[in-house]
């Protein structure tokens, strides 16, 4: 008798400790739309790639060396690869999370049966990987155009992962922290952007005075390109395996403080 | 004002009577005084030969509304061109790169100034007018009585105010950093405007052409900041191969930059004059382009 009152609900799917199919969906959702705004992203890292190579070229007297045993082009092409890169995975998780935030879309996602620590792994990992494809164009295409040296691939891999992941938490926090658009744009314009071009994208801190390279050693992004450079010249500024570290501890930092962040609900719920 | 006192004594009148409406239609259709008919039908304002006070009502609104998120669209390119100079002077200056007997700085100063405001005369027109169209407010520019002559106009002197606005911005901040001599005023002045102008004029025909924002983030991407970046705002033409130096002197963002740079710094590649004349007939046929697909409605009227 009683079992015919009761309401016909269909049993959730039990997901086990870690949501994986929901996870997952999300981080192909991301990728998917990374896909629909890819003309417009890549195309326009590839411009400003193409952009700084041609007018550097032109602009530089042929001898110059930048770090000694490195050809200027050869400082500058990963230089300007990790640059794209970076501000690829800050663009895609920021554009993200606010577009979700602003259309009002972010509440499916904070219905759906997936935790918070879930929810920020999936837009940062996806950030991340369409932040490397648009890396690894703009790397590719300078590569057909000019001679670029190789040395290992172990640090160029590790830093690009390493850097794509940082960026595309910053990305996430600005997401959370912003209300409009002109907000992502403030910390676009007034902190990434300088962060990505002044920590040693085109210049070593040799070139410095006492102070600029004082305050360069403390910015934990130059250890980020110096160690993706390093991959290609062989030759570092800075210890690589101490820039490992300390970028790992960071990205562990800014992770635990957009976990914990998201799941409070901070400028999402209201 | 004759209409309104008439309104005024009919209101007086229904007050008294009670019924206000019928008293009011009374009034309206009166035809008892024939000396003077208690209201009269509005009549349309007499505009003369331009309707400057629509004129000024448009560009208003178009300045108001880059003003309104100013950091966004007069401090963020001042920041990104200072950017550029501290970039490229720690990258290439070391003091002791010298372009035309100039210190590298000094060279490159102007050429990041006029390629900034080359940049933001663009998008000032070409995302009013996109976003106007796409959000289907358009219409409030097109029904108001503005000839396309006043359209136009409004629209490119917005433009034109905010790329003035971001150069003098971002030149008074590289002062600071770099001593500009301001060599030629009328040439600053001359240069300054028509570089301003020609990217208003082609943002707005841009705007009119675009359909979506793909379709001007392709424009941006792929002609303007190309055509900004290599026309000599970072090295001299005389860099370039021969064929190359050619194809340079074709381009008329190279006499935009050269002659503004010529204006502050008293360097050029090219003839100053020539590049004077080209850039004006420049702007006159893209006006006249403007202005004939605003008066035809290409893609602004169905």
């Amino acid at each position: 008798m009683s079992s015919r009152l009761e309401p016909a609900w269909r049993t959730p799917p039990s997901w086990g400790r870690v949501a994986w199919y929901p996870l997952w969906s999300l981080y192909r959702r991301e990728l998917m739309r990374y896909r629909r705004n890819a003309p417009e992203s890549v195309g326009g890292a590839l411009i400003y790639s193409l952009m700084f190579l041609a007018v550097f070229t032109l602009a530089w007297p042929s001898t110059i060396e930048l770090q000694p045993g490195v050809s200027a082009i050869g400082f500058l092409v990963p230089g300007i690869a990790a640059f794209a890169l970076f501000h690829g995975a800050f663009e895609n998780a920021a554009f993200s999370l606010l577009y979700d935030k602003l259309e009002g879309m972010l509440g499916d996602l904070l219905m759906a049966p997936l935790t918070p620590l879930e929810t920020v792994v999936a837009y940062v990992t996806a950030a991340a990987t369409g932040a490397l494809i648009t890396g690894s164009i703009a790397l590719g295409v300078l590569v057909l155009l000019v001679p670029v040296p190789l040395a290992s691939l172990f640090p160029i891999v590790g830093f690009a992962v390493l850097g794509s992941l940082l960026f595309a938490l910053l990305g996430f926090l600005t997401g959370m922290w912003a209300d409009k658009w002109d907000r992502y744009a403030v910390i676009d314009t007034f902190i990434v952007m300088p962060l990505g071009l002044l920590s040693g994208t085109f210049f070593t801190p040799a070139l410095l005075p006492e102070t600029g390279q004082i305050l360069m050693h403390t910015n934990p992004i130059f250890y980020l390109i110096d160690g993706f450079r390093s991959g290609f010249t062989g030759a570092a500024e800075a210890s690589p395996l101490f820039g490992f570290l300390l970028c790992s501890t960071l990205v562990f930092g800014l992770g635990l403080l957009a976990w914990r962040l998201f799941a409070r609900g901070w400028r999402i719920q209201s | 004002m004759l209409f309104l006192q008439g309104l005024r004594s009919s209101y007086a009148g229904a007050a008294l009577v009670g019924t206000r409406t019928a008293r009011y239609f009374e009034a309206m259709f009166d035809s008892s005084s024939p000396s003077r008919p208690a209201v009269q039908p509005p009549a349309p304002r007499p505009l003369g030969q331009v309707n400057w006070l629509g004129l000024w009502t448009l560009y208003l609104k178009e300045v108001r509304r880059f003003l309104n998120v100013i950091t966004q669209t007069v401090l963020a390119p001042m920041v990104t061109a200072l950017l550029f100079l501290a970039i490229f002077t720690l990258a290439l200056g070391r003091g002791d790169l010298v372009v035309h007997g100039l210190p590298y700085a000094l060279f490159l100063a102007p050429g990041l100034i006029v390629m900034t405001m080359l940049q933001n005369s663009f998008a000032n027109t070409s995302s009013s007018v996109l976003i106007s169209k796409v959000q289907g407010n358009i219409v409030d520019v097109l029904m108001p009585p503005l000839s396309s002559f006043e359209f136009t106009l409004a629209y490119a002197a917005a433009g034109v105010t905010r790329g003035l606005l971001v150069g003098l911005v971002t030149g008074v901040a590289m002062m600071v950093f770099v001593p500009l001599p301001l060599h030629q005023p009328i040439a600053i002045f001359w240069f300054a405007f028509n570089a301003s102008l020609m990217l208003a004029l082609l943002g707005l025909i841009g705007g009119i052409w675009a359909e979506k924002f793909d379709h001007i983030a392709a424009v941006t991407n792929f002609v303007v900041v190309p055509l900004s970046f290599l026309s000599g705002t970072f090295y001299s033409v005389e860099r370039l191969p021969e064929n190359w130096l050619f194809i340079a002197h074709l381009n008329p963002f190279f006499y935009l930059i050269d002659g503004f740079r010529y204006g502050l710094i008293g360097v050029h590649d090219g003839d100053i004059l020539r590049g004077a004349v080209i850039v004006g007939v420049v702007n006159a046929v893209l006006w006249a382009l403007a202005y004939g697909l605003v008066s035809r409605g290409y893609k602004l009227k169905p």
